[in-house]
């Protein structure tokens, strides 16, 4: 590293950990948004399943950069609001982060027979008993690696929020680039720091898929 | 109170269609590319040379780690300064390709490492040529096995080239910034927008459902679902 850069070390450490926190507050927010969408694409109502389907399909097929722009400019001027590049962020990553989460949170209950299902009713177990003792506790064991996977996806899509001007690990990168006029020396600093973070969240990941992931 | 114009957008429809066929155009060129960067990389992979195995693992991971964004700026304004110049559109071809190809690899490979080793040595046995092996019994079980995540990539090489806009390619997101920074008209434009994106991804989505049903419709009995 350039002594150049280097004096800039602390504004690309502070900018990495902008980076994990929006994006964790985005994969919370996401998981949240995707628990309740994820139910209402197995309710047994069909007007239900097609409106969690239409929403999961709408923000997986709309690129998280025209979200980015659609919440930053868009709301703002549709609602007359000033939003921050932090919340307009927030926003957009959630948007994405959820409808994965969503089909995450639907494939892990599908993972539960429905034999289960028809045992412990047969048992006169009520449907809320039987989600919260009999389906919830495996569902979230074949929910949780994936989900390690959607954090990985919203911190990369957490990039595009320099684009807004948000100042994360990205938009921190090209700042010091700036200033420094050294540009690729700056941008592959960038890009170990993102391998070194989503590598170490995969290695998480893998871990738990281990421990918790089907046994084929 | 905000008034809905999306007729304020008339001005800019001119240009919209090309920008269509531009981001068509770069999502095609990036799959059919990533697909043969995807097929050399499982290839890696699952050789039986150790050097080829490593590489292969290490452009996956670094790959899928690195967003997107930062591999385009890597090539376009990182190689400029080591004196290497790529257009615009070049470098975001290349960033697209690599980072599909990454996950190409992983839906290949994983293709073919679900296809048990006694068939390839049944099949030789019955004396079928490797074309014949590919073509009859590999292929049409690795296919059964990729396609559904083949055609979720093709979605995300779409969606992937949206990026292309933040180094000035003339696509779909360039001109939705255009037409909203021109007009104030951001939230129509960021409609229409998504409907371009939404019906892109859905068409794609039907085209792998229909080729889907196609070529399973063509595979011996005992392989149909």
């Amino acid at each position: 590293m350039s002594p150049a850069v280097a004096a800039y070390w602390y504004v690309l450490l502070k900018g990495a950990a902008i980076t994990l926190w929006i994006s964790w507050l985005a994969l919370i927010l996401g998981g949240l948004v995707g628990l309740v969408v994820g139910l209402l694409r197995i309710a047994p109502w069909a007007a239900v399943r097609w409106l969690a389907i239409a929403y999961i399909e709408v923000f997986r097929s709309v690129p998280p950069l025209v979200l980015f722009f659609g919440c930053f400019y868009g709301l703002s001027y549709a609602l007359q609001l000033d939003l921050s590049p932090f919340t307009a962020a927030t926003v957009a990553l959630t948007a994405t982060a959820s409808a994965l989460m969503a089909e995450v949170v639907r494939a892990g209950i599908e993972s539960v027979t429905r034999g289960q299902w028809e045992a412990a009713l047969s048992q006169g177990m009520h449907y809320h008993q039987v989600f919260r003792y009999v389906v919830w506790p495996q569902a979230i064991r074949v929910m949780l690696p994936p989900s390690v996977g959607v954090y990985i996806s919203t911190l990369k899509d957490s990039s595009l929020a320099s684009i807004i001007g948000y100042v994360e690990l990205t938009k921190s990168g090209l700042l010091v680039r700036e200033t420094t006029g050294i540009s690729f020396e700056v941008l592959l600093i960038i890009a170990v720091m993102y391998f070194i973070i989503n590598y170490s969240i995969s290695l998480v990941g893998a871990a738990l898929e281990r421990r918790f992931g089907y046994v084929h | 109170m905000y008034a809905f114009n999306l007729a304020g957008l008339l001005p800019y429809i001119d240009p919209l269609p090309h920008a269509i066929v531009l981001t068509l155009w770069l999502s095609t060129l990036s799959i059919l590319l990533s697909i043969a960067v995807g097929l050399a990389g499982a290839l890696c992979r699952t050789s039986t040379s150790l050097i080829l195995r490593l590489t292969g693992a290490a452009y996956v991971e670094v790959l899928r780690n690195i967003p997107l964004l930062v591999v385009i700026y890597l090539i376009y304004f990182g190689l400029a300064q080591v004196g290497i110049r790529v257009t615009n559109f070049n470098s975001a071809l290349i960033a697209l390709t690599l980072n599909a190809g990454a996950y190409m690899t992983e839906i290949f490979r994983g293709g073919l490492v679900a296809i048990p080793r006694g068939q390839y040595e049944a099949a030789r046995s019955q004396g079928m040529t490797a074309w014949q092996l590919y073509r009859y019994v590999i292929f049409p079980q690795v296919f059964r096995i990729i396609y559904a995540p083949l055609g979720n990539l093709m979605i995300g090489i779409v969606i992937g080239s949206s990026l292309a806009s933040v180094i000035g390619v003339e696509e779909v997101t360039t001109w939705m910034r255009r037409a909203g920074d021109e007009t104030f008209r951001y939230m129509e434009s960021f409609l229409a927008v998504g409907v371009v994106y939404v019906a892109l991804a859905q068409a794609i989505n039907i085209g792998r459902i229909v080729t889907g049903r196609w070529l399973l419709s063509r595979a011996p009995v005992g392989m149909r679902r």
